[in-house]
């Protein structure tokens, strides 16, 4: 059976690209230009995956509202919000919301269908029992390559696809600076160096919310950032 | 920069104006005059028709005049005491002679006829007194301003004031006046001799001794066809004198009062007009910078006068003037945001195109296209980044740095970065601890560097410097980043580092230039509490920029 993904973009050429797209990789896809009428379709039989745009023609935040309504009909629906605006005020809107990842405009098709593999990928592996190739380790840190989660001595670490992404590329070679062009290009984005730096910002955030003396993540100025292995 | 030199205030030109209105005592005085003269023409009329009066109860009555005078016969003289005695009357004179009564019957007619204020003579034509009534000092002088309880107080205070201003300005009626010389009264010889002539002669006299004047009026006495005597009425001016003063003092008093009340209310309301023109000019001039850039706004007055009208014509002024420059300011940054639809649209239908079926050669077509589109994604990726910076220093954490580690670290990655540039660091030895944030700092110093390094010739070093100033109060860092190349053009010094002001001409690289880089220097130099400018080096062959920013001091964390 195949995956069913919701597409909800007002604008006509890009919603008829991205479905014909992701029908290409063997996707089913409905798209739907409004809130209404994706709202009453997708209650009736959710999707596998939505993917969203923030700005709905005349309904500025209509995404918004979108993401609040499926998150509520389902906990564990994948969501990605595609939308031109790139302010860490919307990106940090909409990821409190529950959506699993926010991405702009900018990203490319293959970019955008890896991504969403990887999130389908993470919903089945979840279950299943950890494969023990393609773990990292890193005192605390576990990060499970297969199903991309992260794990903080023992407890889980909420990261995005992005954040994963990221955290994985630094950890792989503690000690290794690596600059934001090498990031972008592992987390498959394509943003300026502030997008990164808030980025950054978000995980370390997380990461404390767990443990207030984590500081794994350096900032190394003019050059990038690198995993410091930690004492423990 | 301004010259705030006014030759002539509004309040001295307004004083001016009202000098004008000195004019006024002037005229209060010509017309005070012109009231003088009146009067004393109505005292000789009334004086005129007193003796005309008498002389008409005294015609036609020869028998008056036949008995001889009693009280001598000298050229119309009188002796002192008799002028003060009491009315010679048969009841309290011892019985006299029958000239003497008949000159009796003369004065009971007079005594009737008398004023209190005036002095009747009857002489006959040998100039004989034949009757006297009445006394020149009796008159009662009316005291100079009667106090009147219903004045104000100020009033009087000022009248009192002014009083011995008047009394040196002013003749003052005096009742000391001596009309007597070598112990005799002199009657006045040419109306006497005129009415004496049969016609009635008005004049007046100073007393000897020149402290009051006489009016004097004499009328002829007719027995049939002859004149037989003569009546003279004699007054002195003081009442007009004390009536003419009066109105002087009055009216200079009310003049005095309304220039002074006046001059005080005009030196107020010019004051406040002064006041509200100049807070409405340094409103103006706090409002927009030394850079013409609007920094805060005017507030509208509501007053509904020419002042408060100014006032809100400034202020939408500004207001628009502010407008203007936020929608240049995020121009590039609603640009970007309205053409990456657009972009998303190409983008995604030459994806799509990509993984189709198509003929080899069209693929370099596509792989073009998408070289294209990715540059241009980079443009509006730059174009945002002021507006995102703007954004996200409203929520920045400041914490305490090294500002030479950062700065130290960063010089490490542009070496990497820019390989063909020789970059040289000059920089204590010890840290110099900041306020602020390290991502920001090292963000701004990039685009120093780039720009350093996009104007520097070949091989010349980019020189990032940093020294600390111990200035009076609180302890500085500068941090000026130098490079060889073209000087800054004069007329941009003050722009550069404004949002979408480039000095670059179109050759250079092919890297967009929007102008924004200095822009988001001078952002986070701001949000350090610094500053920064551009200068060219004093040989001229290149160009510093300078960020001075504020060390933190111990207590700061």
């Amino acid at each position: 059976m195949s995956r069913r993904i919701a597409i909800v973009e007002d604008e006509p050429a890009i919603r008829a690209n991205y479905a014909d797209a992701l029908r290409k990789q063997g996707y089913e896809v409905v798209a739907y230009a409004d809130r209404p009428t994706a709202l009453a379709a997708l209650r009736t039989r959710l999707p596998d995956l939505a993917l969203i745009d923030i700005g709905l023609a005349d309904d500025i935040d209509g995404g918004f509202a979108l993401c609040r309504e499926l998150r509520a009909l389902s906990a564990s629906l994948p969501i990605i919000f595609l939308s031109a605006r790139d302010s860490d005020f919307d990106i940090v809107a909409g990821l409190r919301l529950g959506a699993d990842d926010y991405l702009t405009k900018d990203v490319s098709l293959p970019h955008l269908t890896a991504r969403i593999a990887a999130l389908f990928r993470r919903g089945d592996l979840l279950s299943a029992p950890p494969s023990v190739e393609d773990v990292i380790e890193r005192g605390p840190l576990r990060l499970d390559g297969k199903r991309l989660t992260a794990y903080w001595a023992g407890k889980r670490v909420d990261l995005t696809l992005t954040e994963f992404w990221m955290v994985h590329t630094l950890a792989k070679y503690p000690g290794h600076v690596k600059d934001r062009d090498s990031l972008m290009r592992d987390a498959n984005i394509v943003v300026d160096d502030s997008t990164i730096t808030s980025h950054i910002k978000r995980i370390r955030q997380k990461f404390m919310a767990l443990d207030a003396k984590f500081d794994c993540i350096a900032t190394v100025y003019g050059m990038g950032y690198r995993w410091n292995p930690g004492e423990v | 920069m301004k010259s705030r030199r006014v030759a002539l205030g509004i309040r001295a030109q307004l004083l001016l104006v009202l000098t004008v209105f000195l004019a006024i005592p002037w005229l209060g005085y010509e017309y005070v005059r012109e009231l003088e003269r009146f009067l004393r023409d109505a005292q000789e009329r009334t004086l005129a028709g007193t003796a005309q009066a008498v002389a008409t109860a005294l015609h036609d009555r020869p028998r008056l005049f036949e008995a001889a005078p009693v009280l001598g016969n000298t050229l119309a003289t009188e002796r002192t005491p008799a002028a003060d005695g009491p009315p010679v009357v048969p009841a309290v004179a011892p019985p006299p002679a029958p000239a003497g009564q008949r000159s009796a019957e003369i004065e009971q007619i007079i005594q009737g006829l008398s004023r209190t204020t005036a002095r009747i003579w009857v002489v006959n034509r040998d100039l004989d007194v034949l009757a006297r009534a009445g006394t020149l000092k009796g008159a009662r002088t009316p005291s100079p301003i009667p106090a009147d309880a219903t004045l104000p107080r100020l009033w009087q205070w000022l009248d009192q004031l002014l009083h011995p201003f008047y009394a040196l300005v002013l003749k003052q009626p005096t009742e000391e006046f001596n009309e007597e010389q070598s112990g005799r009264i002199l009657l006045p010889a040419r109306e006497i001799d005129g009415a004496l002539a049969g016609i009635l002669t008005i004049d007046r006299r100073q007393t000897p001794d020149g402290k009051a004047v006489i009016v004097s009026a004499a009328h002829p006495i007719w027995v049939g066809d002859q004149v037989r005597g003569a009546v003279i009425v004699e007054e002195t001016t003081n009442a007009v004198l004390a009536e003419r003063n009066r109105a002087f003092e009055r009216l200079f008093s009310i003049v005095l009062a309304t220039l002074l009340i006046g001059s005080v209310a005009l030196t107020l309301y010019a004051s406040r007009l002064s006041a509200r023109i100049r807070r409405l000019r340094d409103e103006a001039e706090a409002a927009i910078d030394e850079h013409g850039r609007v920094r805060g706004a005017v507030a509208a007055s509501v007053a509904g006068d020419e002042i408060g009208d100014l006032s809100r014509s400034f202020s939408s002024v500004i207001s628009r003037l502010s407008q203007y420059a936020s929608y240049q300011q995020n121009m590039a940054s609603r640009l970007s945001h309205e053409l990456r639809t657009p972009v998303a649209v190409v983008r995604s239908s030459l994806d799509n195109l990509r993984l189709s079926p198509l003929p080899d050669e069209t693929r370099v077509y596509i792989e073009r296209a998408q070289l294209g589109l990715n540059r241009l994604t980079h443009i509006l990726t730059r174009m945002t980044e002021a507006t995102r910076l703007e954004q996200s220093l409203g929520d920045a954490e400041r914490e305490r740095f090294d500002l030479v580690k950062v700065v130290a670290g960063s010089v490490d990655g542009y070496r990497i970065a820019y390989p063909a540039k020789t970059i040289v660091l000059e920089s204590p030895g010890d840290g110099i601890p900041v306020l602020g944030a390290p991502d920001l700092i090292a963000q701004m110093l990039d685009k120093l560097v780039a720009n350093a390094s996009e104007f520097a010739i070949n091989d010349a070093p980019i020189v990032v410097r940093l020294t600390r100033i111990e200035e009076s109060s609180e302890a500085q860092v500068r941090l000026a980043v130098e490079n060889e190349g073209p000087p800054l053009p004069l007329a941009m010094q003050g722009r550069l580092f404004d949002s979408m002001v480039s000095v670059r001409s179109e050759h250079v690289g092919n890297e967009p230039h929007l102008g924004l880089g200095l822009y988001i220097v001078r952002l986070i130099a701001e949000f350090h509490g610094g500053s920064v400018r551009a200068e060219n080096r004093i040989d001229g062959r290149g160009v510093i920029v300078t960020v001075t920013l504020p060390e933190a001091s111990s207590s700061q964390l």
